[in-house]
């Protein structure tokens, strides 16, 4: 396997939690700090796809043109209050997994803004952890537009210790689109974590699937508030969403407050919510066959949060996130 | 070897007394089954020895080998020896039954260490293909889609893998076909012990011609009130369980009235409440 390694200045110190990632197992990454690129290693297929950073991390994916590996982006806050920009367009019929990692180790302002271009038939994957110090003020947005047979999934972590404030908007352009937008969010401590998420349907015939699991913990409070909006004679369009939720601390909070707004007859629409306690009897189950108390919670939470374990490429991914979830269960 | 003693055992739930002075004494290398008919408490018994939050011990003792049961939590209990194959076992989303069992095993060993990831593949392996179950089990959530026989399997697969000293298996039969119930009764056989107490919990005999009894007891009234052997089973076969009511004076075996379970529905709808329909 050839690599290609064009900027290679480690003249910044890449943090332990972020350097733990770079084993042999996993491929294709860049590393971002303060808005430089520290680290590009892409196997030599990636030479196909146009990725420039200029300020704006833009992706190009050529038609036709199908990535089955993943691409990792780690964008590092380390200094400066900055505002984060990535564009990733898919032109027709190509495909990309795209995966990334924001992470900030000190207070700092993060503005984070990412927008996709879903051309006809391609298809996007996009996944991402975000784990920002507990002193950052954080926005993130994530756009989404989606041509005629395009489709667009977002699998959002939210893990950190901060305030925040994350959008997802998604817009089904053309006619056979599909769009799902999934989250995974745990609080903890003081935290407020709000999640907004829309999925608009422009263009009859479109599907669009909201998807939220959150754990909220101690005095933290966590929103998600999903909106199915299917305009009038986008006829044949689904617009579905789910919220599922478990409050651990005595104070903590959990509100999902799912919409549909729906100017259509013709169409397919549903939500739903479950938030509560853990299940007493998963419980009982669980220490019945020995496990302690708080294995047993740990084990039903992070089975409960699974959904995004599976888009995580390498066991070190996997562990780090597990870890964050034994940390903010606790 | 162990014994698990109950002792004059009276137990309630939501202010209902369900038990009413059960006695009981399991020593290793015996397998008793309780039989009776339904809502006699047989399945409360199991729940309370297990230590299910929802049931209050009123009066009584639960002793294994000279420790009291009733003051450990339910997975002290576990780790204490004690299994319990469950009836209605909850399904958990997201956990595999692999990690699950692996973790439950982990419990068992010495403080840092685990099992080796081999070994247990290999046990694991071997438990799945003698109860004739899927070769995808352990990747699957625990229980979740399970169907009622493979559910059952599920708790006897659980089972071989503790090894516990005393193992109680409640309405284990039920679910199950011809086929499965044979798969079932054979690998319960084959695991019998000296170090094993087993207590089967049934209304079917269907169960007890795969598996042999020492003992047979007979639950009404939240006691219970017949013990035999083998005999007694054959016995209730042919004739029920009228004679035995007729011959103790008892009208009603019941203890209580089997309720449907209310559904909860947690959270509301925001369109509803911000419309107030």
């Amino acid at each position: 396997m050839m690599k290609y390694n064009d900027i290679t200045k480690l003249k910044k110190n890449i943090p332990s939690e972020i350097r733990k990632f770079f084993t042999e197992k996993l491929n294709n990454y860049l590393v971002i700090i303060d808005g430089e690129v520290i680290i590009k290693n892409l196997q030599s297929s990636f030479e196909k796809l146009s990725i420039n950073y200029n300020n704006v991390m833009d992706i190009v994916v050529p038609r036709n043109f199908s990535e089955k590996e993943t691409l990792h982006i780690f964008y590092i806050q380390e200094n400066t209050d900055s505002v984060i920009n990535t564009k990733i367009t898919l032109k027709e019929n190509a495909e990309l997994n795209y995966f990334e990692y924001l992470f900030s180790n000190t207070e700092s302002k993060v503005d984070f803004v990412s927008d996709s271009y879903i051309s006809e038939n391609a298809k996007l994957r996009y996944s991402g952890i975000s784990k920002f110090n507990k002193n950052s003020k954080v926005s993130v947005i994530r756009n989404s537009n989606i041509s005629r047979y395009g489709s667009s999934i977002y699998s959002i972590a939210e893990v950190s210790d901060a305030d925040a404030d994350l959008r997802i908007n998604m817009f089904l352009d053309g006619d056979y689109a599909n769009a799902v937008a999934k989250t995974v969010a745990i609080t903890s401590k003081k935290q407020k974590v709000r999640i907004k998420q829309i999925i608009e349907h422009n263009a009859p015939d479109t599907e669009g699937y909201i998807e939220n699991y959150g754990v909220s913990n101690n005095d933290s409070s966590l929103i998600f508030e999903g909106v199915g909006k299917i305009n009038k004679n986008m006829k044949r369009s689904i617009a579905r969403q789910q919220n599922k939720g478990i409050v651990l601390g005595e104070n903590s909070r959990l509100d999902a407050n799912p919409l549909l707004l729906i100017d259509e007859y013709d169409v397919e629409a549903s939500h739903g919510a479950a938030i509560g306690k853990i299940d007493e009897e998963q419980l009982y189950y669980l220490m019945s066959r020995g496990l302690t108390l708080k294995n047993a919670e740990r084990l039903i939470i992070s089975g409960f949060l699974s959904p995004i374990i599976k888009q995580l490429t390498t066991d070190e991914l996997i562990e780090d996130f597990l870890e964050v979830v034994k940390r903010k269960t606790l | 070897m162990s014994i698990l003693l109950i002792k004059n055992l009276y137990a309630e739930v939501d202010g209902k007394e369900i038990l009413k002075g059960v006695n009981l004494e399991i020593k290793g290398g015996e397998t008793h089954a309780i039989m009776g008919p339904n809502g006699t408490g047989k399945s409360t018994l199991a729940s309370v020895i297990m230590g299910h939050p929802k049931f209050i011990i009123t009066k009584g003792e639960i002793i294994l080998d000279g420790k009291n049961v009733l003051d450990m939590a339910v997975d002290e209990r576990s780790r204490a020896g004690i299994f319990l194959g469950m009836q209605n076992p909850a399904e958990v989303p997201g956990v595999t039954n692999s990690d699950f069992i692996k973790t439950a095993m982990n419990t068992r060993s010495e403080e840092g260490k685990s099992i080796s990831l081999f070994k247990f593949i290999i046990q694991y392996d071997k438990a799945v293909k003698e109860l004739k179950m899927n070769e995808d089990l352990p990747h699957r959530y625990l229980n979740e889609g399970f169907s009622g026989g493979e559910k059952k399997r599920n708790e006897i697969l659980q089972m071989k893998m503790l090894n516990p000293k005393i193992a109680i298996l409640d309405e284990i039969d039920s679910g199950l076909d011809v086929d499965a119930l044979k798969i079932v009764g054979e690998n319960i056989t084959k695991m019998k012990s000296p170090d094993l107490g087993l207590l089967l919990i049934t209304h079917y005999q269907r169960l007890l011609e795969y598996i042999s009894t020492d003992y047979v007891h007979v639950m009404m009234q939240g006691r219970i009130v017949k013990s035999g052997d083998q005999k007694l089973i054959e016995r209730i076969d042919q004739e029920g369980y009228d004679w035995i009511k007729e011959e103790l004076g008892i009208d009603d075996e019941r203890v209580f009235i089997e309720e449907e379970e209310e559904r909860i529905i947690l959270g509301t709808c925001a369109t509803k409440e911000a419309l107030d329909l």
